[in-house]
């Protein structure tokens, strides 16, 4: 062997290892996506079968990484429905269990910490919210001179958020929810920009949540397990709200503060309050966003 | 065409070897370098505590009597004839300011109804002739179960509020064809004899990946 080919075949070993090496990194890339994910149709596309096929193979990957087996539904909106909530700022006190109820049910990263709810405490005789401070810090509330407004996303009849999304992984559903397909997201967070409520979060690492923590009771477009890299947003509690029931924030406030229901219904709650309360707010109503979030008084 | 010294030629393949041994080397130290470092350099992140349980308690704050019916827990607190004498109606004695006097048997009561606690008498809602009942101004008899009709004699629009769902917790389905509707009681949430809602701690705030910038006005995540 010739010293020119030794030296040949060194380099040319030693280039191939380092490519491969320097690939190394995507063999992690398992934990992101998978070739199925990866070539996964559409939402407004999948067949019914395919769906079941996508929801086996989450229901999988959550068993993997938690050690759960969920139970993982594909809720449609349901007809004549279109889902109001309603907020009586005189009630609140800014005790925050909303904010844990919601981090509960819906399965969000505990560290990072993720919340869809934020309590402003606003000092009293100003609706500014640039007064407001969510990062509060007493021990006992309602403070005296205060009141406390909670902002999570307000299911907006013209959503910002949907317009910019490039790869529209993010609409608005028959019933009013503005809801993201985490598979579809490529993580460019122009929606939290174009969000004049900063309703919207991006799981910038990998989301960390106690096994014992999960959630088992599951949606496709709500509380399943998010991946690095996707928007995540407040969805009205799809898994509960679209068999029925009441959002998980509505049941944890401890003085009732919080209404929820079917505009399109008469008698519901949130037809009365609208009818017969002084509805004060759409926060940021100039924005024309026209929220289906509603702020009211008692008195 | 010129012809090719040969020692220009010799002293070509001599810079070429260098380069190539040169490569060689860098490509070997790489693959060393990448091999210790194919993991994916995590950042470090603060610890954030879990949420105290108490936070997510959802359970009501008070129990009433019904729900002591409900449960089927003893019931003889209830029964104001183990002391009291049927016959006798028990007197309301104030102090010289017009506050009142809450006997040592009735010491966990706090009076504090009304504006100036101005709701301190008894029989305003205690049935004077009948102690385990409770009565509406008009004469009408309340069992303790039925709250809501008592309550909303003096607070009516408050209870047209609640019957409509607007005032009050609620929880289980919005839609009435799926499910029922839970309903808590006045009770379940104002104390009868001090029905402002007793401040509370708040649950934790946001943590933030990093430490809050300068526009957050905060120092309370830690």
């Amino acid at each position: 062997m010739s010293r020119r080919s030794f030296l040949r075949g060194c380099a040319a070993f030693g280039g191939v290892t380092a490519l491969a090496a320097s690939l190394a990194p995507l063999r992690e890339l398992g934990d992101y996506t998978n070739t199925e994910q990866f070539l996964q149709k559409y939402y407004k596309e999948l067949t019914p079968s395919d769906m079941t096929k996508v929801i086996t193979r989450i229901e999988g990957e959550v068993e993997r990484q938690y050690g759960i087996r969920p139970h993982v539904r594909d809720l449609k909106p349901m007809d004549g429905v279109e889902f109001v909530y309603a907020l009586n700022l005189t009630r609140c006190i800014g005790c925050r269990k909303c904010v844990h109820a919601c981090v509960k049910e819906n399965n969000q990263s505990r560290s990072p910490e993720i919340q869809y709810i934020r309590v402003l405490k606003m000092p009293h005789g100003s609706m500014d919210v640039e007064k407001g401070n969510h990062n509060y810090d007493s021990k006992q509330v309602p403070e005296k001179g205060f009141f406390y407004m909670p902002i999570q996303c307000q299911q907006c009849k013209n959503p910002p958020c949907v317009k910019v999304c490039p790869v529209n992984a993010t609409w608005q559903e028959k019933d009013g929810i503005t809801v993201i397909d985490y598979d579809w997201c490529i993580g460019c967070r122009y929606c939290e920009a174009a969000c004049p409520y900063w309703a919207r979060r991006f799981n910038f690492t990998k989301p960390q949540i106690p096994k014992d923590k999960i959630n088992p009771d599951m949606s496709y477009l709500g509380n399943r397990p998010r991946k690095q890299g996707v928007m995540e947003k407040c969805h009205f509690c799809i898994q509960r709200t679209r068999v029925g029931k009441y959002p998980a924030c509505l049941e944890a406030c401890p003085v009732g503060a919080r209404k929820f229901g079917n505009i399109l219904d008469p008698n519901s709650e949130v037809s009365y309050i609208l009818r017969e309360k002084r509805v004060f707010i759409q926060l940021k109503e100039e924005m024309g966003t026209s929220p289906r979030f509603f702020y009211y008084f008692d008195k | 065409m010129a012809k090719l010294d040969p020692s220009a030629q010799k002293k070509s393949d001599h810079t070429a070897n260098y380069w190539l041994g040169g490569l060689t080397a860098v490509f070997f130290s790489l693959t060393i370098f990448f091999a210790f470092n194919s993991k994916p350099h995590v950042a470090a992140q603060p610890e954030i505590p879990l949420v105290d349980k108490k936070f997510l308690d959802t359970s009501p704050w008070r129990q009433t009597y019904a729900d002591l019916v409900k449960a089927k827990e003893d019931l003889s607190d209830y029964d104001c004839y183990a002391c009291h004498d049927k016959a006798k109606p028990p007197r309301i004695r104030y102090d010289t300011n017009q506050k009142i006097i809450i006997p040592k048997e009735h010491a966990n009561i706090e009076m504090s109804h009304g504006t100036h606690e101005r709701n301190n008498i008894c029989y305003n809602c205690h049935n004077e002739q009948n102690l385990n009942t409770l009565q509406v101004r008009d004469g009408n008899v309340v069992k303790f179960d039925n709250i809501p009709q008592l309550c909303g004699s003096c607070h009516g629009p408050t209870l047209r509020d609640w019957e409509a769902g607007a005032h009050g917790r609620t929880s289980g389905y919005w839609d009435r064809q799926l499910g029922d509707i839970n309903r808590l009681s006045c009770a379940n949430c104002h104390n009868p004899h001090a029905p402002d809602i007793p401040t509370r701690e708040a649950a934790p705030g946001p943590h933030y990946l990093h430490e809050a910038s300068s526009h957050e006005p905060s120092k309370s995540h830690r």
